[in-house]
């Protein structure tokens, strides 16, 4: 009676099999078609940097450029015409101070948050998540008067205040929630042994941190170093041009550059959060997914 | 004398009710002052720099401020009103409403459909990896890219000339038909990859056991789809679709840039009529109101997601 029904169940799942397999086929193609579509864009900016100006306009957009030599021309065009250096220069401080004291302000409250029982918590965190609710266009048009009467406008400093300020309360909201996962007996023993508060924070505490911090980092590194927004509006001078505002300007004035020297500054602009994000590809996603 | 025959005060007295208050006050002054250095750099720089000038801004939306016209003047809910008056405010409201709909629209539904291919496929973390890499650049960047590619002679016209088998020359970016609809693709292709992962991540967060019971009792990959796992991922369907909803009502930089050239710029959408009105057009207080239509928006939406993120929950649960 068993061997008919083995032989059908056999029949019916290698027939399954099959149809798995081909499916499976079936996806890889789909894809690799949609990989390629959405590389598309990318294979003309690559292709776009490495022409002349004379030949980007009589090539087609995917036509082979003839040699790579007009790259380095390019680059340096870009890098003079569109005043990159000194961008590159600011948004590298804009990102790194702003970066490095928001997410170290943000360990800081997010302690004093988890790990001290004083009154009314919850009421100080939500003022610090208040930060996170409201749209960017509600702090324009204040904070550009607000910058000019503290003389603020245009300044380095202005600006890294303003990021350190927009960057904090993102990172108590992850901070917090991962150190109200550690263990409190540790503080307790700490404190019994003499640990001042501070003790606590820098030698126990901070360095259970390194990862969410890290992963905190990446995402609020790269928020900065994209941002135009806030440049444009506080800091719209050549000395203080983050670089991605200085490629918008660029792009303003491009009537003497080709768009193949155009094209080249966007890539050069975006460079260091490529290769950040190529490097640390997996802290990337481990932020994702803290977040 | 008997404890029993005590009056309340007096046996408060005896064991110090006032002392005990005394101290416990101490103590919670004691662990403020602990916390206050701690707590105070943060604070200081996110009142000082966002929410001051978020009151300051709802003031501004109440007075005459103007270029060469004094902010002290108030103004009452006019600016208010002037909006809707304003022709410009309502083609930036219509494509902002358009933006807000096909950026929750087509990202999900492109995301699903990726989420569901790239699952469990061998290679899937380098496909991930292509779809998601034009969300780490910036917007400005993205922006200059998608100019060219939509130049008349750009890649796009380029393409469609070689489909087509005419030559055309299109300017995706200067047409009032079209404008919108070519940014909207670009910005799909851009946050497309953001929603696959947030998906994916839910997917393999999913409990196992209701999808193989699913399976052993006969159902088919759609109806398992349909009826187990869209449900299971709603609280990530509805994380990604807030998190589009906001995306696409405040979106600026790729419109700033890609918008550049078009004639009626300041009707692209609500931000950049907003920033047009601030900065190019000295309008402030009027720029402010703006600002708060804005922003109560954003807020009721956020406010809704916190409504609805508890009611899936103690359904889930």
């Amino acid at each position: 009676m068993s061997t008919p029904h083995l032989a059908l169940d056999l029949a019916a799942l290698s027939r399954r099999e099959a149809r798995r397999g081909r499916a499976a086929h079936w996806k890889t193609v789909c894809g690799l078609l949609l990989a390629l579509l959405w590389l598309l864009p990318f294979s003309f900016v690559v292709l776009a940097i490495c022409k002349s100006t004379e030949e980007y306009a009589t090539s087609a957009p995917l036509a082979l450029p003839a040699s790579l030599a007009p790259l380095l021309d390019n680059a340096r065009d870009a890098w003079q015409q569109g005043e990159m250096g000194q961008a590159m220069l600011n948004s590298a401080l804009y990102a790194s101070v702003g970066t490095g004291l928001s997410v170290l302000l943000a360990a800081m409250a997010a302690f004093a948050l988890t790990r001290i029982r004083f009154p009314r918590r919850n009421l100080w965190f939500l003022l610090l998540f208040a930060g996170t609710v409201f749209p960017f266009q509600m702090y324009l048009v204040p904070l550009f008067f607000g910058f000019q009467w503290a003389a603020l406008l245009n300044t380095h400093a202005g600006m890294c205040l303003l990021y350190t300020a927009l960057c904090i309360p993102f990172p108590v909201l992850v901070l917090r929630n991962y150190m109200q996962s550690l263990s409190l007996e540790v503080d307790q023993a700490a404190r019994m042994d003499g640990a001042s508060e501070l003790t606590l924070f820098l030698r126990i505490i901070l360095p259970c941190l390194r990862g969410p911090m890290a992963a905190v980092f990446l995402l609020q590194f790269t928020w900065i170093w994209n941002d135009m927004l806030f440049s444009s509006v506080l800091g719209n001078r050549p000395e203080t041009r983050s670089i991605m505002n200085a490629l918008l300007v660029f792009q303003g004035s491009y009537a003497q550059s080709g768009p193949n020297i155009m094209l080249t500054a966007a890539v050069l602009a975006s460079l260091p959060t490529l290769l950040l994000f190529l490097l640390l590809r997996r802290q990337f996603m481990q932020g994702l997914r803290i977040a | 004398m008997n404890a029993l025959m005590e009056t309340d005060e007096q046996l408060l007295a005896r064991i110090g009710l006032a002392r005990i208050q005394a101290a416990e006050q101490a103590r919670t002054g004691r662990q403020l002052r602990l916390a206050l250095p701690f707590l105070a750099p943060a604070l200081l720089l996110v009142a000082t720099l966002l929410l001051l000038p978020v009151a300051y801004n709802i003031w501004l939306s109440l007075t005459h401020w103007q270029l060469f016209q004094g902010q002290d003047e108030f103004a009452g809910l006019h600016n208010y009103s002037q909006l809707w008056t304003s022709p410009y405010f309502d083609d930036a409201l219509g494509n902002t409403a358009i933006w807000v709909a096909a950026s929750v629209i087509l990202p999900l539904l492109l995301g699903l459909v990726l989420a569901m291919l790239f699952r469990r496929m061998p290679g899937q973390e380098w496909f991930k990896s292509v779809i998601f890499l034009p969300r780490i650049l910036a917007p400005t960047a993205v922006g200059v890219m998608w100019y060219y590619v939509y130049a008349p002679d750009g890649l796009l016209n380029q393409l469609l000339s070689t489909v087509s088998g005419q030559a055309l020359q299109i300017g995706w970016l200067f047409e009032d038909s079209l404008i919108t609809p070519a940014i909207i693709l670009t910005f799909v292709w851009q946050t497309c990859g953001l929603v696959m992962v947030l998906l994916l991540l839910g997917l393999a967060a999913l409990p196992r056991d209701p999808l193989e019971a699913a399976r052993i009792d006969g159902a088919g990959p759609w109806q398992v789809f349909r009826h187990i796992t869209l449900p299971l991922l709603s609280p990530t369907l509805l994380m990604v679709v807030i998190l589009s909803v906001l995306a696409g009502f405040t979106v600026f930089d790729l419109l700033w840039v890609m918008g550049s050239s078009y004639p009626q710029q300041r009707t692209l959408s609500l931000a950049v009529f907003m920033y047009f009105e601030a900065f190019q057009k000295s309008n402030w207080a009027f720029a402010a109101a703006t600002a708060v239509v804005i922003g109560g928006v954003v807020l009721a939406v956020t406010w809704l997601q916190t409504l609805l993120q508890a009611r899936i929950d103690r359904m889930v649960r």
